[in-house]
This record gives structure tokens, sequence and C-alpha cells, in this order.
């Protein structure tokens, strides 16, 4: 997983923060200022965590509510143990996870054929809720649930994290 | 011959670690940043190979090898996305066009040394390649010619999308074995317990969805009297989070079903928002005032949805041998990954990898462009492989060799 660490900083314009995508079951971190970009998030959570005192951000998009069942697997495809490792790699690169604040969007509902019981959106809000609160990180914003499909862009200087849906206005939590 | 779903899965992750040691060694040598996207492992017929590259001219090299497996790989990317790529490469360099060529060609170089020792390193076996030549061609026709499939019908590729952060560059890189090489090391790579498929049952099963996507599109035309063609069908093993990843932000609308019986799963018709207003315009008995996407267009997409699927899966279930059911459609109108995501997430539950099934069909006449993918549940899968008789191939009536 790539880390930036401001040593490539010197590439990019000073205006013009660089952009990195994260894909499904990935995750990225930086500490010099980039956006990190998910698109396309159904029923998988993007977990946004900004540490704004030490200047460091984190995104990650996971896909299921936990990684206990499934044997060497990607940690970052999960809500738990993704989560998990998105605040340990912050930490990594400076930050702390009670300075941390939270920002979540994505679990919708949107085709989900399991009969009974809470669908995979919601169980993923519900896991990634539970891990953040076992570290003490306040969620500070949130657009969760309902019936379509989100694609965001952390803005780690400010920590805003903009959610953009299909037929819908852009919010900015 | 027979695979299983480890030995699909070793290849699967050989094709893309390979791909990340070629962008490793792009990355170095430029400055460019930039990360493997999809790789995946399809059983395809061979005039459909290259059909996602659409009609652009591409530039690239080709390379041939041979060893533990022979066959053709290339690394190409669009023509008009030289002039950034050579200049990262050699500032200056593309405005003079033999410059150009030889850093596309060194380009190559750097990446395909990278992806070809990932995989002779992982099979423990020599594999020699010759030195990359420049290749320019128009889409499809830039790619090498059928490697030598004996008398198969269809081919392995493996596939990988590159993406070149921030910029919007894609490489594409398709290595093509030849047929019987590729099968005996997959072969190899099976466990060998219950869970093998024989590959030729495979085959069969790509027969099935090309009739199923024939009925589905005699369906369209029968509505609409838009004349249709069904166009690619292919079976694809991805890690399960890659399901959702090939569909990007693009919007679509469609229906999603969900079919009971073996194998169970989802089946999903797509249409661009262009090709939905076309198609639902096309079954309504007075021209809208509008040309966006109202609920009325959605309206007649759920119920083209529903025939189109209704005819996929007797497509199957006249080969199976057995009913296949479906609960009622349900529309949809977003982001395509956000379509498949919570499909994939419902298989990812037991599974961490699916078999795709992809086809399409369109027309030149008007825009117009459908999809048709089915994700099944990977074990009922192969259990229905296992009871179909190969035989029963021919209530297809398609032409099948082996």
């Amino acid at each position: 997983m790539k880390v930036y660490d401001g040593s490539q900083a010197e590439d990019t314009q000073e205006t013009d923060p660089e952009r990195i995508k994260v894909g499904i079951a990935e995750y990225e971190v930086t500490a010099d200022g980039a956006e990190l970009t998910t698109s396309g998030l159904g029923s998988c959570v993007g977990v946004a965590l900004y540490d704004e005192a030490n200047a460091v951000a984190g995104l990650i998009h996971v896909m299921l509510p936990e990684a206990e069942d499934m044997d060497g697997e990607k940690p970052a495809k999960f809500a738990d143990s993704g989560t998990e490792l998105l605040v340990e790699e912050m930490e990594q690169l400076g930050a702390r996870s009670r300075q941390m604040q939270a920002k979540i969007a994505g679990g919708s509902d949107m085709l989900d054929f399991s009969e009974g019981g809470a669908s995979i959106g919601d169980r993923n809000v519900k896991e990634v809720r539970e891990t953040l609160s076992e570290y003490g990180i306040p969620i500070v914003g949130e657009d969760v649930g309902g019936d379509h499909g989100r694609s965001l862009r952390l803005e780690a200087q400010n920590g805003d994290l903009v959610v953009k849906s299909a037929n819908r206005e852009n919010q900015r939590l | 011959m027979k695979v299983d779903v480890k030995s699909l899965d070793t290849f699967n992750q050989l094709a893309h670690e390979g791909a990340q040691e070629a962008t490793r060694s792009l990355c170095e040598m430029t400055g460019i940043d930039a990360a493997v996207d999809v790789t995946k492992i399809s059983l395809i017929d061979r005039a459909d190979i290259g059909e996602e590259l659409g009609a652009s001219q591409f530039v690239g090299v080709q390379f041939g090898f041979e060893g533990a497996l022979c066959g053709e790989t290339v690394l190409i990317f669009e023509e008009a996305q030289t002039t950034e790529i050579v200049e990262a490469l050699i500032p200056g360099a593309s405005d003079d066009e033999s410059m150009a060529q030889s850093a596309v060609q060194e380009i190559g170089n750097i990446m395909m040394s990278g992806f070809i020792d990932g995989w002779a390193e992982h099979l423990g076996a020599t594999i020699d390649h010759t030195p990359p030549g420049y290749i320019e061609g128009d889409s499809e026709a830039i790619l090498p010619d059928d490697p030598d499939v004996g008398a198969h019908d269809q081919v392995f590729v493996f596939r990988s999308e590159i993406e070149w952060e921030g910029e919007s560059v894609t490489f594409f890189i398709y290595m093509l074995p030849e047929y019987e090489p590729m099968a005996e090391l997959l072969g190899e790579y099976a466990e060998g317990d219950g869970e093998a498929i024989p590959i030729e049952k495979l085959a069969v099963f790509n027969q099935m969805t090309r009739q199923g996507t024939e009925k589905a599109a005699a369906n369209v035309q029968q509505m609409t009297g838009i004349e249709t063609e069904s166009e690619v069908s292919q079976i694809s093993f991805v890690p399960i989070e890659d399901v959702p990843r090939q569909f990007g932000e693009e919007m679509y609308v469609g229906t999603v079903v969900e079919f009971t019986g073996a194998p169970s799963g989802f089946l999903i018709v797509l249409f661009d928002e262009q090709s939905a207003v076309t198609v639902a315009e096309a079954l309504m008995p007075v021209e809208m005032d509008s040309d966006e996407l109202t609920d009325q267009h959605k309206m007649a997409i759920e119920e083209l949805g529903n025939i189109m699927t209704s005819g996929f899966v007797d497509g199957w279930a006249n080969v199976l041998q057995q009913a296949v059911e479906h609960t009622p459609p349900r529309v949809v109108h977003d982001m395509g990954q956000s379509i498949l995501s919570p499909l994939a997430a419902q298989l990812g539950q037991e599974q961490h990898h699916a078999f795709v099934i992809d086809s399409k069909m369109k027309t030149d006449e008007v825009e117009f462009q459908s999809e048709i993918h089915a994700l099944p549940n990977d074990q009922e899968l192969r259990a229905a492989l296992e009871a179909l008789d190969v035989d029963r191939a021919d209530q297809t009536e398609a032409d099948t060799i082996f």
C-alpha cells in the first residue's frame, strides 16, 4: 500500500493538491494534504478519518462487515479490520487516535435481496460505528443508508468530506 | 483437464502481480504514478477478444513467450495519449516520431521484463521471451493473431488495466497463452478434489450464455423493432472486490433479479443512459417531450429487463434441464460500481472469488447497447457444471467444437 508522506511534494503544484484514488477494499493515508477519492459506493462504506492537529488524513472503502469468518483476506475489505488498519496506518504517520474525527458515508440499502435481518449496508455502517467507538473516535458527519450510490472526496487540507450522489446535490460533511 | 477455484485464483494472482511488477518498473523509470486497476482471467470466444477497446487507435509493444507457457503478450495504450507518456520519459521527444516510437518501445521493455519474470519465478520454470517490437493498429486489430487453440473455439486471456493516477491514461496488458499448455498448467495447479471443473464444461457454459443472450436479443427485437445482435460472451474469474470495480462511475439504467435454482445468483441487465432512452422510446406509443430519462422511461426499462431476463435464463434452463426461477426485476439507475457492489457483497459473505458472466448486445441502426451480467454462487455453479451433460449443449443450437 502506498503511503504519501510528503517526500514527493516537490513534484506537485502548491495550489493543486495531489489526488489519490482509493479502490474497493483499499485505503490511503496522507500527511501532505492530498485529496483522497473513492467512487461507486453502494452498500460499501467509506470511512474518512482526520487528525487536524497532526495534519494526517485517511480514507478506506470497506465492502463487508466482519473479518472473523474470512481467513487470509485483505483486512481493508472489512468494516472492523479495515477501520482498525486505517487508524494504525495514520498513527504511523504521526496521528493520534484520540485526536481523530470520523466522517462516514455509504451503506446504501439498494439491491439487497437478503431475506429478513439487516441489509449488508446497515451492517457495514453498524460495524464501522462500533469499531470507531472502541477507539473513542467521534463521528462528526455522516451520510449513510438510502437507496443510492455515492462517490467521496476527502480534502485532507481541512478534513472536509464531499459526497456526490447521482441525481442529488453534492454534500459537504 | 480440470480447473478449480484454487488454480484459477493462483493464475489470476500471478497475472495481477505480473502487472503490478510491470507497473512498478514503469513508475520507477518515468515518475508516472500508476496502479493496476483490475486483472481478470477469462475464457472467451476468439473473435470477441479486445471488444472493450472500442474504436480507438492504439500503440504499444508485443512480444512472444515460450517455455512453461507459450503465446503472445501486448502492452498497449491509446495513440492519442502517446504524447503524455513519451514526455514523461524523454521530455521533448514526442515531436520526433522515431524518438517517440523508441520511447514507447523502451516503456514496453521496462514493463514487460517485470511482467514475465514474475510469472517464471512463481511457476519455477523458464519462460523465454522475444524482444518487444513496436506495434500500432485500430482497436482490437492491434491484438496478436489468435494463439494456437487447436480445435477449441474459446481461448484463455489475461487482461490487466493500469490507470495513471490523475491522468486519463489507461494501459492494457493482454496475455494470450496457447490453449493446451495453459489448460495443462491450470490442471497441475488444481487440488484435484471434488471442487474441480472440467475446462470444456466452462466452454459449454459460455455457449449457454451466448444462447441466452441471443434469446434476450430476440425478445428486445420483438418488443421494440430494434434489430439487435448479441456480441460477446465470456466467463471471467476475479476476486470478489474486483466485480464492481470494473464498472466505474458511469451511469446505467437497468434491472436486477435474484435467480434461484442451480446455480442461484444475480442477473443484471444494464443500459447506458442514452441507450435506455432510445430503447424505452421505441416501446412507447407516443413521443416523449424530453430527451432526459423519466419515470416512464424507467417503467419501460423494467418491462424490457423482465423480458430479457426471462429470455436469458430460459437458455440456461434448457441446457441444465431444470427450472430457473427469478424474483421480479428491481429497476436501478445509478453508477455501475454502486449497482454491482451490494450484489458482490451478498455473494462475498460466502466466497472470496466470483465467476462473472458477461454478454453484450448492440445494434448499428441506433444508439443502443445493452449488457447482461450474471453473478452465480460459485459452489452451485460448480455443482451445476458437474451435473451438466456436455451432449445437451446441442440444445443450445450453438456450434460447439471440443
